[in-house]
């Protein structure tokens, strides 16, 4: 008879949270950085004055000292996030000093005989007093089934927020629960299509979120925040591994966007309502741009005055605008962008793909999808001479090869042009981008190669 | 159509009875599943951060870009539609859909697979509502009792029925669990789905595309020297292979050889779901030896330590009865040559007509045969200037120019080069492999060296003979601006090489040399000539016989 009434009480307790689901309201934002608010709003039912409210289907990895409730007329007394979990182990741990029924089974005839037993310790195995006897559980191997009056109410399938409130009167009325969460992302992953023939490219955007908090967030407004409004100060460096140290950003912009705001960052708030189901990664459209101007080149950079034994291939580079005149017209989120082409039968096929931080509209970029297989550069040093003790004279030959049928167009980039170095004689005019760099703009024929020979004079 | 594993199948069978019941993600939108692929395309990319040679079947880093032809049938209304048997290794974030009317309004990948943890979760989300199968170990009678699941955490399952609370298999019975039909919303098939609304009733062909990790291919060279001098016979495969648990069947496949960009962001793995534990209470008896004391370690708080393991084990699980599967499945496919073609900078290769890349599978196809290719063999002595060394075996170079007046021409993309000679009298001569090598990419009219270990036939060494250090004259400069005050004197060295040649024919050897900034060749008593701004010697070494170099090197 008790059991009975125990096991109802418990059905009723976890039929509660369904309850609530009903008139439920989840918005969800989240940031660049592992970082989540969820704004939960659904009714509690108040009983007037201190009184526990369990809120279940909350993120398994909130952050329980960001918790916030707000609902008219209470006051908060305490919070708690239980995280003890409910498994076989616990179970028995608590029960110690408490009253267990054993079944046992009889192997030959299968007939069951019940018992009570008091746990008496769980250290190793389980010890029990049965009447006057001590008997270890299971000593013999024979089968005992172990039947527990109750769940213990510390022990949660699944970590718990509980709020004690005090609560001005009795009544149903809406209330908001906001916490902040990690296992939640996004990022943005773009698809570029590059039409050879005709130098334009089609740029779609897509959001991606990944819901990794083991919980899934049920027809949640959702709104996303380019960037990380966080540890100011600290550095940020490149999210995605960036491997090559050449610059991206050749301009940054100064248009401004017209998507709203959040200080100095952009929201994205994806326009209905979605799920968010744990472990699910969600894409949402938000750029469509087609036959933007776009730029092929190539770039090959020699990082010091030094000899390659072997030919380099050239860096394949590609070069837009994201202003809105001949140009995406959208600020860019940070994230990858993916490059692709159509082969000989029309198909489009990946040709590499690059990460970019996030982007101003109205920006340059040039971004570099991989190395160029026909188009290489050899880079040797022919003299270094001493001219004093602080100052060489080095001559370098750069030999280009094309082994593609179209003529090219290569930057010549000498890097490591430390202390005081300037160009005495060079067969191409270059021009200084910066004091450690020289660069030139050779045209390299169809099927063919070009040379350019420099002398450097470097004071240290 | 899909390969069909005997397992699959059975998967597949229980996925049709749990889909029409699987409750939706949003409640308003159908379920709807497109066609079985109709077309197929599979493009292999290396892993660009591999160096030259063979690839690693257990561990496949390279990737693909996968490109399905479905056709769908969409009633008015909203829709989840559903693409299953993708590959496991899909990155979803780069899954693109063409061809719907309306377009796309989301897309989503879920992560976790049908499985025995799969099912406790899901059926906890949903209520927990399981019958409960209990044997009786005497009668053998089967006693069936409603229960809830209350916790399935990684660490056992405790589950209530009106008895009360008790444990899963902790009583030394037989007991498992019946799921309801409707405990779903899980895939037997790594699924992409898309959510579409419709106006009027669509029959469309869609077309989606995915870049899947798992794959990758390598170009394998195979170079025969020829008895007639100067001539070499070059031949290669492409072998490609998918480490997927999806295989491809009659698929148009290519591959892009050169180096492209990968930023390596983390692809969420899929769950491939775990074995329920059973774990109980501490189960230790009265003749157990005492257990060691342990420390258990801590985890954050939502970490779950047993996810890492899966996490690890994807994207490319590699059970080991597949490995031995993987092992024998090496299907050459004949010697059709695959198409090449440009694709931008990089270069597509076109396998002849359809085949299939099954899972867990390498496959093998011709990619270029030139026979009578000219070849130069050259002995390449590659030193610093004066550095002493004892006597050591000369590399071997096999040069050439990468043009059609060679009977070449074409580009070589990086791979691993096998090098076969005739052996023994030209009667009972055996084709054997004399060497190894890695070879870059290779543009057409490029120079190509093949560079092979040296055999003990031919060898150098280097001897400083003298070194003459120049007196200041004078005392030493004064500090000033533009001065460190540590001129270097004048150092005069002179050093000797020697080669010998054990062969019976007269051998090309060409020595270079690596000198300091600042030191200079100043005389030889054989012409130096210079390559890539070094100093190199070109020599003949007669028959049986022997060379030496005497040069001079100053340093300032």
């Amino acid at each position: 008879m008790k059991l009975r009434i125990v096991l109802a009480a418990s059905c009723a307790l976890f039929a509660l949270p369904f309850a609530w689901a009903q008139d439920r309201a989840l918005s969800v934002t989240i940031y660049a950085d592992d970082l989540a608010l969820v704004q939960d709003r659904r009714p509690v039912d108040l009983t007037g004055g201190r009184q526990r409210l369990e809120f279940a289907g909350v993120s398994a990895q909130i952050r329980p000292e960001t918790v916030s409730l707000a609902a008219t007329g209470i006051t908060i007394v305490e919070q708690n996030f239980d995280f003890d979990l409910l498994t076989p182990a616990k179970l028995m741990e608590k029960a110690v000093g408490s009253v267990v029924t054993i079944v046992r089974v009889n192997p030959a005839t299968g007939v069951e005989t019940r018992e009570t037993a008091q746990v008496l310790a769980t250290n190793g195995g389980v010890v029990l007093k049965i009447g006057d006897r001590i008997e270890v559980l299971r000593d013999d191997g024979l089968p005992v089934r172990v039947i527990f009056d109750k769940v213990p109410e510390n022990l949660r399938s699944k970590p718990t927020l509980s709020v004690t409130v005090n609560g001005d009167r009795r009544g149903p009325r809406p209330a908001t629960l906001s916490y902040l969460t990690s296992g939640l992302g996004w990022r943005a992953d773009y698809v570029a299509l590059y039409d050879d023939a005709s130098s334009k490219i089609d740029v779609q955007g897509w959001v991606t979120l990944t819901n990794s908090s083991g919980t899934t967030y049920d027809n949640a407004a959702t709104t996303l925040v380019a960037g990380a409004p966080f540890r100011v100060g600290q550095y940020q460096g490149p999210q995605y591994g960036r491997q090559q140290q050449r610059p991206q950003l050749v301009q940054a912009g100064t248009e401004t966007g017209g998507r709203e705001r959040l200080g100095d960052f952009y929201l994205y708030p994806l326009a209905e309502r979605t799920t968010i189901a744990d472990l699910q990664t969600k894409q949402v459209s938000f750029l469509d741009v087609h036959g933007v101007p776009a730029e092929h080149g190539y770039e090959f950079r020699n990082y010091w005055m030094g000899t390659q034994e072997e030919p380099q291939s050239a860096k394949t580079v590609y070069r837009f605008s994201t202003g809105s005149a001949k140009g995406l017209g959208d600020q860019l989120p940070a994230g990858v962008l993916r490059f692709y082409m159509r082969d000989k039968k029309g198909d489009p096929q990946f040709i590499g793909e690059s990460a970019i931080d996030h982007t101003p509209m109205g920006s340059t970029l040039s971004l570099s999808t991989g190395d160029a297989f026909d188009i290489k550069v050899k880079p040797v040093v022919e003299k270094r001479e001493r001219v004093t003790t602080r100052r060489w004279k080095t001559t370098m030959r750069y030999t280009l090869s094309n082994a593609s049928p179209k003529a090219v167009t290569v930057v010549l980039q000498q890097d490591g042009l430390w202390g005081d170095t300037k160009i005495d004689t060079e067969s191409l005019k270059s021009t200084r981008p910066n004091a450690d760099m020289a660069q030139w703009t050779v045209n390299v024929p169809a099927n063919g190669s070009a040379e350019v020979t420099v002398t450097f004079d470097s004071s240290y | 159509m899909r390969e069909a594993h005997p397992m699959r199948l059975i998967i597949t069978g229980l996925a049709a009875v749990a889909a029409p019941l699987a409750a939706p993600m949003a409640a308003h939108a159908q379920d709807v599943l497109a066609a079985a692929p109709a077309d197929i395309s599979v493009t292999v990319y290396r892993n660009p951060n591999r160096p030259e040679g063979g690839f690693d079947l257990d561990n496949l880093e390279g990737f693909a870009l996968i490109t399905e032809t479905r056709r769908v049938v969409l009633p008015v209304g909203e829709h989840r539609l559903r693409f299953e048997g993708v590959a496991d290794g899909i990155e979803p974030a780069s899954a693109m859909v063409t061809g719907l009317p309306n377009g796309v309004i989301e897309k989503n990948r879920d992560a976790a697979l049908i499985s025995p943890s799969a099912l406790i979760e899901a059926a906890q989300a949903q209520g927990g509502r399981v019958l409960l199968t209990r044997s009786n170990p005497g009668s053998g009678a089967t006693v069936r009792t409603e229960g809830t699941i209350r916790s399935g955490a990684g660490d056992g399952v405790v589950f209530e029925t009106p008895d009360g609370v008790e444990a899963l298999r902790c009583s030394g019975l037989s007991e498992t669990f019946g799921f309801q039909s409707s405990t779903s919303g899980l895939s037997a098939l790594p699924t992409l789905s898309v959510l579409t609304r419709t106006t009027e009733p669509v029959e469309a062909v869609v077309q989606l595309s995915y870049l899947s990790r798992g794959f990758d291919w390598a170009a394998d060279y195979v170079a025969n020297l020829r008895a007639d001098p100067g001539k070499m016979d070059l031949g290669a495969w492409i072998t490609l292979a998918n480490g997927n648990g999806t295989g491809f069947s009659n698929a148009r496949v290519q591959i892009v050889a050169g180096r492209l960009n990968r930023e390596s962001g983390e692809v969420e793995p899929i769950d491939i779901g775990r074995p329920i534990l059973a774990l109980c209470w501490p189960q230790g008896s009265t003749s157990d030896s005492p257990p060691p004391i342990t420390i258990q370690r801590a985890f954050p708080l939502g970490f779950d330590p047993s996810r890492l393991e899966y996490a690890k084990a994807m994207p490319a699980p590699a059970p080991q009865q597949a490995l031995t599967d993987f092992a024998q499945r090496v299907v050459v496919t004949g010697s059709l040559i695959a198409e090449q073609e440009e694709l931008g900078d990089l270069k597509l290769y076109r396998m002849p007509g359809r085949t299939t890349v099954a899972s867990r599978q390498s496959k093998q196809v011709r990619m270029l045969d030139r026979s009578a290719v000219t070849i130069a063999k050259i002995y390449e002595a590659d030193l610093y200037a004066n550095e002493p060394s004892e006597f050591q075996p000369v590399p071997v170079l096999l040069r050439t120019q990468n043009d059609t007046k060679n009977n070449l021409g074409l580009p070589l993309p990086s791979g691993r080069v096998a090098l076969f000679e005739l052996a023994g009298a030209s009667a009972s001569a055996q084709r054997l492999l004399s060497g190894e090598t890695d070879l870059r990419d290779i543009a057409v009219n490029e120079e190509t060296e093949f560079r092979f270990e040296g055999g003990a036939a031919v060898q150098f060494r280097q001897i400083d003979e003298s070194r003459e250090i120049e007196e200041f004259p004078g005392p030493p400069p004064p500090f000033l601006p533009g001065n460190n005050g540590r001129n270097t004197p004048r150092l005069d060295e002179i050093s000797r090489i020697e080669l010998t040649n054990a062969h019976p024919h007269a051998i090309q050897v060409e020595v270079r040399l690596s000198l300091d900034d600042d030191q200079r060749l100043v005389k030889a008593d054989r012409p130096a000539a210079q390559k890539n701004g070094r100093p190199i010697f070109r020599v003949t070494v007669r028959a049986n016989g022997s060379v030496q170099i005497r040069y001079q090197t100053a340093s300032r």
